[in-house]
């Protein structure tokens, strides 16, 4: 069983730096795996576990990238595939060709596992691109995946419903992060990650895939103030109870 | 060249606000919107103009078979965007469009209108900590999200059919289960109690129930609350990967506050917060805090509520 994981190196939500303009810093933050790749890296790991095989890790990613490779090959992936390009010089088509033309280079996977977005920017978009550009089924959401001879049961997690669904391999699938609880890595691991094969290819070698994408573009941004009264009211419960009703009822919330 | 702007959520209440989404970036550039559907036209659904996709494939309908639909009617009619209801299934309709024309798509956006050769919308991206302004040429595909138009009250007057022809799936479904929700639809509530990893057990649950029933509010809750433990059902996730709210009063119970969460609540108009840890991020994003202990402060208030009513 082989088995392709696409993670991304993303900007830290939770460190993004914005400046006193309200601009964001986004070159300048700390960037880390996004969070909800650990899943999709989890799960291709217990699958070898399971059945043998082999996990490869594909990103596209400026040099900083090697990190979120390197930590997947800690949690116990076998080798990685670094395209390289610079952030911001993709959008999520762009991103998909670059993933699809090296999947393909690299040939006969039986599964492509994707996170359910990213934790940065959460389009979604890439694994069902993915899909189409391989030429592949697609199941997104998947909150459990199991076996049955050349066929996976997958159920999906959507809005109104758990949906249960079955396709024959090889397929690209996207997992939602309750799927599994990801491992930390030992120490030793993160030491041996290093000796594991990490492959550089820069994206022009990816062909006429390496130039271009759905050309969506990033006019301008903007931090989002957070305007909010910071009032701290005080008291035992039941008079903290009152001071917080009569306060929601003058803002008109609650009736009065 | 008028554009003409399709629409197509296979969630009826989504559908009916892409419909007036389509109709307001229409108007705005002299163009037309077109509803699209699936197999036959919905009851439910209202636009000024609808095209009804046929083909081979019977319901339930995968994503596969819809996006293959729409690209095949695309072909012919030539959108110049093509609006998807940033659902879970949306999202994957979205993404393969995208990836068949070659086109650029933008993810759950608003404020979208078409400029010259582009189409403009907003974003919030990092958590919803920034807006991102983004530009694609056209045609373009943009997953709208939910919410961010009003319902479209037009009756449908003009259907229109496209054959599709031979679509397969590769992807069988075998069966959906209905996740159960609550009374009130949490999107919709004036009101909303949502409670985090403050509460102790799940019997403490109904308690959480019962202030919110008396405040005539919707309950939810933090991510490990529903994916984690289980004690309330996913639909009740707010946050970043659940749903995003927009009440008049938000109150959180209990829950720390992390920017996954706080990015599904961030256009609430008040929001209230009770957390035994003084220095709980959720502070930083509420207008009214009180530190102390849930399972004191949640009865007072019920109480209190209750005496402001009588």
């Amino acid at each position: 069983m082989r088995v392709a994981v696409c993670v991304k190196h993303a900007v830290d939500e939770t460190e993004l730096r914005i400046d006193q303009s309200g601009t964001p810093l986004v070159e300048g933050s700390p960037s880390k795996m996004s969070s909800f790749d650990k899943s999709a890296v989890e799960e291709a790991v217990r699958m070898r576990a399971a059945r043998g095989g082999e996990v490869t890790i594909f990103t596209v990613g400026s040099p900083d990238a090697k990190r979120t490779i390197k930590e997947a090959l800690a949690m116990g992936a076998d080798k990685g595939v670094h395209i390289l390009a610079e952030l911001g010089t993709v959008d999520t088509l762009g991103t998909a060709r670059l993933l699809a033309a090296a999947i393909k280079m690299a040939g006969g996977f039986d599964m492509v596992l994707c996170a359910e977005g990213s934790s940065d920017t959460y389009t979604g978009q890439v694994p069902p691109m993915l899909a189409e550009l391989l030429a592949l089924p697609f199941v997104g959401y998947a909150r459990k995946i199991e076996f049955k001879d050349h066929v996976v049961d997958v159920e999906q997690s959507l809005e109104e419903s758990v949906t249960s669904v079955e396709c024959a391999l090889p397929l690209v699938v996207s997992v939602v992060s309750e799927i599994n609880e990801p491992r930390y890595p030992t120490l030793i691991q993160i030491m041996q990650a290093s000796k594991k094969p990490l492959m550089d290819v820069p994206r022009d070698t990816l062909g006429p895939a390496g130039f271009s994408g759905g050309n969506v573009g990033v006019v301008s941004m903007s931090g989002k103030p957070m305007n909010r009264k910071h009032i701290m009211i005080e008291g035992t419960p039941d008079e903290a109870a009152k001071k917080l009703l009569d306060a929601l009822a003058s803002e008109g919330v609650i009736p009065k | 060249m008028t554009p003409l702007v399709w629409a197509y959520s296979e969630s009826d209440e989504a559908a009916n606000e892409l419909s007036s989404a389509a109709n307001q970036i229409a108007n705005a550039s002299a163009g037309q919107s077109t509803i699209l559907e699936v197999g036959k036209p919905r009851d439910g659904v209202r636009g000024n103009n609808k095209l009804v996709l046929k083909s081979s494939a019977r319901p339930p309908y995968t994503s596969e078979v819809v996006s293959e639909m729409i690209f095949r009617a695309a072909q012919k009619f030539k959108p110049s965007v093509i609006l998807v209801g940033s659902t879970r299934q949306g999202r994957e309709v979205a993404g393969r469009l995208a990836a068949k024309m070659g086109a650029g798509s933008m993810s759950d956006a608003f404020a979208l209108r078409i400029s010259g050769q582009m189409l403009f919308g907003s974003r919030n991206v990092y958590a919803g900590r920034v807006v991102a302004q983004m530009s694609a040429p056209l045609p373009s595909i943009a997953t709208v999200r939910i919410g961010a138009y009003p319902p479209e009250s037009a009756a449908s007057a003009k259907v229109q059919e496209f054959e599709a022809g031979d679509v397969p799936s590769r992807v069988k479904i075998l069966r959906a289960t209905k996740k159960e929700s609550g009374s009130i639809d949490i999107r919709k509530a004036k009101t909303v109690v949502s409670v985090g990893r403050g509460i102790k057990k799940k019997e403490d649950i109904s308690m959480m129930e019962g202030l919110a029933k008396t405040m005539g509010a919707a309950l939810g809750c933090s991510r490990p609350i529903s994916s984690d433990l289980g004690w309330l059902p996913e639909e009740c996730h707010i946050g970043l990967t659940g749903i995003s709210v927009s009440p008049e009063l938000y109150l959180a119970v209990g829950i720390s506050g992390q920017l996954q969460h706080v990015a599904g609540i961030k256009d609430s108009k008040v929001i209230a917060a009770i957390n035994s840890d003084k220095d709980a991020p959720i502070f930083q994003a509420a207008d009214y805090g009180i530190v102390g202990d849930l399972y004191q402060l949640v009865p007072a208030i019920q109480r209190a509520f209750s005496a402001r009513k009588s």
